[in-house]
């Protein structure tokens, strides 16, 4: 990590709901200034409208000020995921109060949206969700599937297209060797997910970059409730410069592209970077803050690379 | 009228009840006697759902052990009891308590437990599935059940479970089968695994081999048993790439998929190997026998 010392990280896609302020702190220490949490489905689904309420109420509040204690700009993108998508009485209720949330600041998108079983529910509120990204100027941030991804990439983006929407837009998530040249080729920003065990290693990454180059490319950790690693942009941003690759390459998917992307929101200035750094420790949310004083920033001498 | 239960429901309870009778003590039996009579006529919904959730307290949750790992409920319908755990078998049994008449009522009741279920309420709801009333009823919950990132509740699906192969749309048994691969599940333990293969689960199977070879990872060999049937001239390629594998279970599975097909090119890579194809021909090597290999 010596080697990256002084780099400043942007991570597109991290759900730091479901992360620790030890995570917080080994974030602000490794050079990522901001952040970016897309709404997602929490591990379990939930029954009632009201708790996507409260979910979306807490990524504009308190985890931005969660975030800010740290020194790091949080936005955030809104939408409706593709598991909970398939309960559909939830869904209609969970539709009538996405809007409002979308016109929000900080609001740099609609996402996590798109497939995961590719059901036709899920199409259904993709599809919607699309037009409502499309009404608001906003970028969309696509989720695609585990299972069948190169055919749940190719719909997620013909679909896209058939609602008018332009690819500079549409940053196409958790690709791999599989589904990247086609993305890239229909003009959609490609979006790598390095994540332990189920989706890429950074060591593919890397031979990724060597060969796509780094024109709309961009890395995210996608760390979660899962096994995952919140310095997974960082890291990767190391392992490149170990393996020879242009500063200016590991710029650019580390942190520019990525801000290039969701600027398009109009809601990202970047010199809010710099003025979320003046912490202020007696700053409180709703009466409660996050340090308690005395904390000291974890210190991690695992290896750079994650498999 | 519509029949609530395609098995025979008192047969049924009364073949759980036995194996309850056999594992309980004195005390959770007079309880269980007690909370028969206090769900009342007409029934109690608070007491049923009270009375479901509070299983294991009274039974405990010691592994049942018996002679067949299941029980016949109707001709054809093996329900799978191996390595349950008591409370979960009074549970299970305990769904057959709730009166079935009148679908509507059955089904909110039913559907207010997997809302408010905890892990173990959840396995052994999805693992009743083939046991409830009104089985077009469940169709959406089973795939809610795929959808689940908790592995015992995956299972309960997945594993021995005989509803989701009888009920689910072609899409949604692929997800089922796709997610068990994905989450490396004991595969051979799906019910009706060889009789719902189907031409559009190869291809996603395909694509996903490739796209683990692609991240230098290792391709399940029971992935080939849903490939067999199905050989063209466009995935052979892949086929032949696991026949020359150097991991011996894997060419295992390459012969095995390689007998179940009717592609002529196939049945001739199988014959390159007289070792290979006599082994198949004398059920010395079966899909079983890879299963017991990589577990």
């Amino acid at each position: 990590m010596e080697r990256i010392k002084g780099m400043r990280f942007f991570d597109p896609h991290i759900h730091m709901t479901s992360r620790t302020t030890d995570d917080y702190q080994a974030l602000a220490d490794a050079g990522v200034v901001a952040i970016i949490e897309p709404a997602f489905w929490l591990g379990q689904p939930r029954t009632g409208v009201d708790t996507f309420r409260d979910y979306f109420n807490s990524l504009i509040g308190w985890e931005r000020f969660r975030s800010s204690q740290f020194g790091i700009k949080h936005y955030c993108t809104i939408g409706l995921n593709s598991k909970e998508a398939n309960n559909e009485r939830l869904a209609e209720a969970v539709m009538e109060i996405l809007p409002s949330f979308l016109y929000k600041e900080g609001v740099v998108g609609v996402g996590e949206i798109g497939f995961d079983d590719q059901t036709p529910a899920e199409e259904k509120y993709y599809r919607a969700q699309l037009e409502l990204a499309k009404e608001a100027g906003l970028p969309v941030q696509i989720h695609t599937p585990h299972r069948d991804k190169k055919k749940g990439t190719q719909r997620s983006m013909d679909i896209a297209l058939e609602h008018g929407l332009d690819p500079r837009m549409i940053i196409v998530d958790h690709n791999n060797e599989e589904t990247v040249k086609e993305v890239l080729d229909r003009g959609f920003w490609a979006a790598f997910t390095i994540y332990p065990f189920t989706k890429m290693g950074n060591e593919r990454m890397v031979e990724i970059v060597k060969q796509y180059g780094s024109e709309r490319i961009m890395v995210n950790s996608a760390a979660d409730w899962g096994i995952s690693d919140p310095l997974a942009v960082p890291k990767t941003a190391a392992l490149m410069h170990e393996s020879g690759i242009d500063l200016n390459d590991i710029h650019l998917v580390t942190f520019r592209n990525a801000i290039a992307a969701f600027a398009q929101s109009g809601q990202i200035d970047e010199a809010d970077f710099d003025t979320v750094k003046d912490i202020d420790q007696s700053l409180k949310f709703n009466g409660s803050t996050v340090l308690r004083g005395g904390q000291q920033p974890r210190i991690d001498k695992q290896s750079n690379i994650i498999r | 009228m519509e029949q609530a239960y395609y098995h025979d429901r008192n047969n049924t309870e009364a073949l759980l009840f036995d194996i309850i009778r056999q594992h309980s003590t004195e005390q959770a039996l007079t309880w269980i006697a007690q909370q028969q009579e206090k769900l009342g006529e007409p029934v109690s919904v608070q007491r049923f759902n009270l009375t479901f959730t509070a299983i294991p307290r009274f039974t405990g949750r010691q592994v049942i052990s018996t002679d067949t790992p299941f029980i016949e409920v109707a001709p054809d319908m093996p329900f799978f009891i191996q390595g349950y755990t008591l409370d979960k078998l009074v549970r299970v049994w305990w769904l057959l308590q709730l009166p079935a008449a009148d679908r509507e009522l059955y089904v909110k009741v039913i559907e207010g437990l997997f809302d408010a279920a905890d892990m173990n309420e959840q396995a052994a709801l999805y693992s009743a599935l083939p046991l409830l009333a009104w089985p077009d009823a469940w169709v959406f919950r089973t795939t809610e059940g795929v959808r689940s990132n908790i592995g015992p509740v995956q299972e309960a699906v997945m594993l021995h479970n005989v509803y989701p192969s009888r009920h689910l749309e072609e899409p949604a048994w692929n997800q089922l089968v796709m997610k068990a691969f994905f989450t490396d599940k004991p595969i051979h333990l799906i019910a009706g695994l060889d009789e719902r293969a189907n031409r559009q689960l190869a291809a996603i199977l395909t694509d996903y081999a490739h796209e683990r070879w692609a991240a230098g990872r290792k391709v399940h060999p029971l992935l080939w048993r849903l490939v067999g049937p199905f050989i063209t001239e466009d995935n052979f390629a892949d086929i032949q790439r696991v026949w020359h594998s150097e991991v011996n279970v894997e060419r295992d599975a390459a012969a095995l998929a390689c007998a179940s097909s009717t592609y002529g090119p196939a049945q001739a890579l199988l014959a390159q190997s007289a070792t290979l194809e006599a082994e198949v021909a004398s059920h010395r090597l079966t899909w079983e026998t890879v299963a017991a290999r990589i577990a």
